[in-house]
């Protein structure tokens, strides 16, 4: 059974007990924050020390009065995380073997395998994984070593709110719709991101009320595997193309040649008679020679007569 | 296919600048010179393999260089590799499964590792054949490989063309590959841009081109030396596959381009790839006045040469800025 996240950003306060937990469970160092100047968040995105990161996204109007203030301001947070993807862009590339689909379908990176090629960091479309100083990649587990003894996540046990639910996706899927409705009717423009449209679907999947793109989420994220077979399909009819005029320049040379003095060029004085370069070089080799001895030899102007020759 | 064909099949991909918002796999300068000296090294190797096939024994110098820079030039792309990892010692895992030594891993549709085994195939390939080189040319004298290389003359022609045809093909997967890696990642940039491999390989085959004429000319061949004009008449055609290529990997990306085109990274691009690389090289092949043919010849190859370490360095760094400076290893 697929266990998974149904992170509701209505419901979340930006409080950070989530990334907090996560850091304490997982024990991952704490490292200095920075202000990034635009909004409360200290973090920036998702890394190889952050594996849950709570996103302030501050939305105002133009109009700046009171009354225009109150009115259009908006200020949501929402609770990023790994999405576990159904068909997930690192499990895909990885080389290694060392990233595993593991019995709750959720995706882990198995730290003794993996070997720091970075080739899943491009592969993520949502940017959840990151090199760390170790070398090797990291991202969240679902808590993988919690879940093997029957316990949530950190990170959804610590949530005050119930913003991050853990539980079976199917379950949690059946939540979101109901809260989905609820707050349709209530006007809210809320939809659910991560069914079966983005990228086959997510184990993890959010709750949003404005488009992907304002919460750093890509509104059509694509598999690595989606070009690939059409890039090989470019690269081999560009060998074909190579492989074409390649052939045709090779050639056309060696009948210019034959065409300048109409005997076939020498063979060029730094080229030395080839001792060992291959039987079917030697077998051109001995053909050149050949030809030339025919085409060298001085050509009788009539058939020979028995006694002329003997002349 | 014509220019037109691939331009019509070029419309039919859709471009989407939503793709994806990875992180930055952080591929710096030991990524951009493997991409060079591979595509180097491969294109070379394919060539020499096709001279082996279709040349005649006056390519046979050509042949011999190309087979013996590939075996040293995979040696350095290994240890570029293998020092860019996040764990070198661990190496091995891109081809051998950890858990289950020594059962390969090989994912067929992942570039990477596809790639992996491409260049461990290549290497062999070309280590049989520096070792061929190093006998024929009787730097190796150790009997029992003396005796195995006369076995192997006494073949039949098939096998040398066999071998031949297979270098080929390998040469050219090697130098294919690297630009589907690119394609593979879902950075918009690189995502959409699908006929990156195809320009990659465009772009080795040219250098390689560029770097045996070179040799060839050091070594005292002439302008008008048949395996010259042979390698010269068909970079021409490389050159034009590779500014047809460069057209349809950036005239679909649109707006998504500019980190290629604009800023600082645009200027190298326009000066070393497009003026350079590119356009010096097709102005010079049109120089009707006959001066000092072998100088034009080495500065047409050298500009080439830097025109597709630039086009690698841009074409890898850009999308990658800020998060990744233009120094990153």
């Amino acid at each position: 059974m697929a266990k998974g996240f149904f992170t509701d950003t209505t419901l979340c306060i930006g409080c950070k007990a989530c990334q907090s937990a996560c850091h304490q469970w997982n024990q991952l160092p704490a490292k200095p924050t920075e202000l990034t100047g635009d909004s409360y968040d200290n973090t920036g995105h998702l890394n190889a020390l952050d594996w849950r990161h709570v996103r302030f996204i501050e939305q105002f109007p133009e109009d700046r009065s009171q009354e225009g203030f109150l009115k259009g301001s908006r200020w949501l947070m929402m609770s990023d995380v790994c999405k576990h993807c159904v068909k997930a862009g690192c499990l895909e590339v990885c080389p290694t073997g060392a990233i595993i689909r593991t019995e709750f379908d959720s995706v882990f990176i198995q730290q003794d395998t993996c070997n720091g090629c970075r080739a899943c960091l491009a592969a993520c479309p949502f940017g959840v994984v990151d090199i760390g100083t170790d070398g090797k990649a990291h991202k969240c587990t679902l808590c993988y070593d919690r879940l093997q003894h029957g316990m949530e996540p950190a990170c959804a046990q610590a949530c005050p709110t119930d913003s991050i639910r853990f539980g079976d996706v199917g379950e949690l899927m059946a939540i979101a719709d109901q809260r989905v409705a609820e707050l349709r009717a209530q006007g809210v423009d809320a939809y659910i991101y991560g069914k079966d449209d983005i990228v086959g679907g997510l184990n993890c999947f959010f709750l949003l009320v404005d488009k992907p793109e304002v919460y750093g989420l890509p509104a059509r994220p694509e598999l690595p595997s989606k070009h690939v077979a059409e890039g090989f399909g470019v690269s081999a009819l560009t060998a074909a193309a190579l492989a074409v005029t390649g052939f045709v320049s090779f050639r056309k040379t060696r009948m210019d040649e034959r065409g300048d003095d109409g005997q076939g060029a020498p063979l060029a004085p730094d080229t030395p008679a080839p001792p060992s370069v291959g039987i079917e070089a030697v077998r051109g080799t001995q053909r050149i020679v050949r030809e030339r001895a025919i085409e060298t030899e001085p050509r009788p102007r009539s058939l020979p007569i028995l006694g002329q020759a003997r002349r | 296919m014509s220019p037109l064909g691939l331009g019509l099949l070029a419309l039919q991909w859709q471009v989407n600048p939503e793709s994806g918002v990875p992180l930055a796999p952080r591929w710096g300068w030991y990524v951009v010179l493997y991409f060079f000296i591979g595509g180097l090294i491969a294109g070379c190797y394919a060539i020499a393999s096709a001279l082996q096939v279709v040349g005649d024994p006056r390519d046979r110098e050509a042949v011999r260089i190309g087979h013996r820079l590939a075996f040293p030039g995979v040696l350095v792309c290994a240890v570029l590799l293998i020092v860019d990892l996040g764990r070198p010692e661990r190496f091995w895992h891109m081809i051998i499964k950890s858990h289950h030594f020594p059962e390969p891993i090989f994912k067929y549709w992942s570039p990477i590792s596809l790639g992996s085994w491409i260049l461990s195939l290549f290497g062999a390939l070309a280590f049989v054949s520096f070792i061929g080189v190093l006998l024929e040319t009787g730097r190796l004298r150790w009997k029992p490989l003396v005796r195995l290389h006369q076995r192997v003359r006494q073949l039949p022609g098939w096998v040398s063309k066999a071998w031949g045809i297979l270098g080929c093909l390998v040469g050219i997967a090697l130098a294919g590959y690297t630009g589907v890696l690119m394609v593979s990642a879902v950075t918009p940039v690189w995502h959409n841009a699908v006929p990156l491999g195809g320009l990659f390989l465009a772009s080795a085959v040219s250098t390689s081109y560029a770097l045996l004429i070179l040799l060839l000319l050091r070594r005292g061949r002439r302008h008008s030396d048949p395996t010259v004009r042979k390698l010269e008449d068909a970079d021409r055609w490389a050159v034009w596959i590779e500014v047809a290529l460069l057209l349809l990997v950036l005239v679909p990306l649109g707006a998504l381009a500019r980190p290629i085109l604009t800023g600082a990274y645009g200027a190298l691009f326009w000066v070393g790839v497009v003026v350079a690389g590119l356009l010096a090289p097709i102005i010079l092949d049109r120089i009707k006045d006959r001066g000092d043919l072998e100088r034009r010849l080495r500065l047409r190859a050298i500009l080439i040469l830097v025109g597709g370490l630039v086009l690698r360095f841009v074409l890898v760094m850009a999308p990658q800025w800020p998060q990744v400076p233009p120094w990153h290893l």
